[in-house]
């Protein structure tokens, strides 16, 4: 998340509301990352789902 | 440096969003001016109906070339070609689309020649790497209009700093090649000339295609060389007598065949073919032999050589995109092997005779001095940034610098030159900026190195100079700022008379002279001022 949003430190608190920079565009290229990252494929309904960190966290804890 | 990237598709996440701004999806309405380039990077649309959207691809052509006019003739303009990512046939002999693709990209491809400041950037040349399946992921296609997948953006990105490397003209001049098991297979010494590998069925049949590889790399004008541990003679025979030879004793500009340290021949073949050692790329199957030339000589790029032939295509691939690439091949740089070979038969020559005015005589060497042109003006930019050995002030210039300085009247003038061993092109050029009305500045004065050493720098600036004085101009000055390679000039302006009025403590000078007078030239110039 720190190099998507080009962010010296990520706060867990973190969500689309309050990050300007965590836009659809960068939402996506957030999920392509994770993906990657983690093996991972997740499904459209998924990803619209992950709009701050907690949630985020969460779905990748159930993925894995 | 700002970009504008006209687009039909979400490839944010390739080009990125530094310094880059992007038009709304297949927007031409604005043609921003405030920006120093441009880049036109469409997508091909996701359509079934093969017609229509055959229509919609053809009509790409004339968006940019509206696009185009709108941008002007100075700023960089780079178009990526139309590759299509998802093609879609519903009967075999269709082909509408391939059609209007094609013929979009060739229209690119013919703006590229006509316009000196327009790029073609083959976008094939990445996609072709991926399979089908990994270059459309169709999940991010329908969330966010991004065809090419966006896993692929770090490759992205990596390709796409090689074509902004090859973009700003850094390629490499010479490619220095061992012989034994890098030319060819075996040892030329043990297996004799028809005992190496070399034609015929693997793995001779791999060197053969390496060989005709390297071949089209000095036709486009890289300079080969060879430095190899071997006899001279064994060599010569090898090329002489081995049928399969592609690459023979004429396509090397120098050669190193003997039984010396390598690191001291490639010294030597750098000083031979006047070029500095950061141009040269060493190939070497032997790692004991490429590490001894990383630690020796640390400006010399050494790559690893491939275990197995058949490794060798994908290998000259690599060695195209990282060193020897360039988007415009001028006629310039083609003609160079030959003129780095002529000029060794002039070396030759030389030493015939006994004083160098007759020797000069014997050349019946041509200087033709020409006001810089349309025609010209890419070659001249492109001295401005690759010539560091005799260059005054070293100020490097793109074609829209110069064009600029022409705009503000500035005087530039280029010189073709020819003997009678070869033509050798346009090689040097200098930049007069006008002070005032009888008073005039050289911002730049260069000449390429392969014509040094035959007094033509004093012909060309003295004619410049008498130019000047028809047309009025009583002073002129000049500077010299030292860099590492240019020490060579460093006293060129007091030997041509003019007066030292400052000299800097980083070794800079600053020169003035009055044009009170003829500047008498040697008659074994033929001089034509065009």
């Amino acid at each position: 998340m720190r190099e998507t949003f080009e962010m010296e430190t990520v706060s867990t608190d973190v969500s689309q509301k309050n990050c300007e920079r965590w836009d659809s565009l960068h939402h996506l290229t957030l999920v392509s990352e994770l993906e990657e990252a983690f093996d991972i494929d997740l499904e459209p309904e998924e990803i619209a789902e992950m709009t701050d960190f907690s949630k985020v966290i969460a779905m990748l804890q159930s993925k894995l | 440096m700002t970009t504008f990237v006209f687009r039909n598709q979400t490839i944010e996440a390739f080009l990125g969003y530094k310094d880059m701004t992007y038009s709304g999806y297949d927007d031409i309405s604005q043609v921003p001016s405030d920006v120093d380039r441009y880049i036109w990077f469409y997508q091909v649309p996701v359509n079934a109906d093969s017609a229509q959207l055959a229509d919609e691809i053809s009509s790409y052509r004339d968006k940019l070339d509206m696009v185009l006019a709108g941008a002007g003739g100075l700023k960089p303009f780079i178009i990526l070609s139309l590759v299509n990512l998802f093609p879609l046939r519903l009967t075999g002999n269709e082909s509408a689309v391939e059609e209007a693709i094609a013929s979009f990209n060739s229209h690119a491809v013919a703006l590229s020649r006509q316009h000196a400041n327009v790029k073609w950037v083959d976008f094939d040349e990445f996609t072709s790497r991926y399979s089908s399946d990994l270059l459309v992921n169709w999940k991010y296609y329908f969330m966010s209009q991004t065809l090419l997948n966006p896993k692929l953006a770090h490759d992205f990105q990596a390709w796409w700093q090689q074509v902004e490397a090859g973009l700003r003209l850094q390629r490499k001049k010479c490619l220095v090649l061992d012989l034994d098991n890098t030319l060819w297979g075996g040892v030329l010494g043990e297996d004799g000339i028809d005992g190496i590998q070399l034609g015929g069925e693997y793995p001779g049949k791999a060197y053969t295609y390496w060989q005709r590889s390297l071949l089209q790399l000095a036709r486009n004008g890289v300079i080969l060389a060879v430095c190899s541990k071997n006899n001279e003679q064994d060599v010569q025979d090898v090329w002489l007598n081995n049928p399969h030879m592609v690459l023979k004793g004429e396509h090397f500009s120098a050669k190193r065949i003997n039984w010396q340290d390598k690191a001291t021949n490639i010294a030597d073949l750098a000083s031979e073919l006047n070029i500095g050692m950061d141009s040269m790329v060493f190939l070497d199957d032997n790692p004991a032999e490429r590490e001894l030339i990383r630690q020796f000589l640390p400006l010399v790029e050494v790559p690893d050589f491939p275990e197995k032939p058949y490794q060798l295509m994908a290998f000259y691939r690599q060695l195209v995109e990282k060193y020897f690439r360039v988007y415009a091949v001028t006629d310039e740089d083609r003609a160079k092997t030959e003129q780095y070979r002529a000029n060794a038969m002039r070396n030759a020559e030389q030493s015939r005779f006994a004083d160098m005015e007759s020797y000069l005589y014997s050349l019946d060497i041509a200087i033709d001095v020409i006001q810089a042109d349309e025609h010209n003006l890419p070659r001249i930019a492109q001295m401005t940034q690759k010539t560091n050995q005799f260059n005054l002030t070293t100020r490097r210039y793109t074609i829209d610098d110069v064009s600029q300085h022409l705009d503000m009247g500035w005087r530039v003038y280029c010189m073709s030159v020819s003997d009678r061993f070869g033509d050798s092109g346009i090689t040097g050029t200098v930049f007069l900026e006008p002070v005032d009305d009888v008073t005039v500045n050289i911002d730049t004065l260069l000449l390429s190195c392969r014509i040094l050493g035959k007094g033509i720098e004093e012909a060309f600036i003295k004619t410049v100079f008498n130019l000047l004085r028809l047309d009025g101009y009583r002073a002129v000055r000049a500077d010299y700022l030292p860099t590492p390679k240019n020490g060579q000039t460093a006293d060129f302006y007091d030997r041509m008379g003019m007066t030292l009025e400052v000299a800097g403590e980083d070794g800079s000078k600053h020169y003035t002279m009055a044009l009170d007078g003829v500047f008498e030239i040697k008659n074994c110039y033929n001089i034509r001022v065009l």
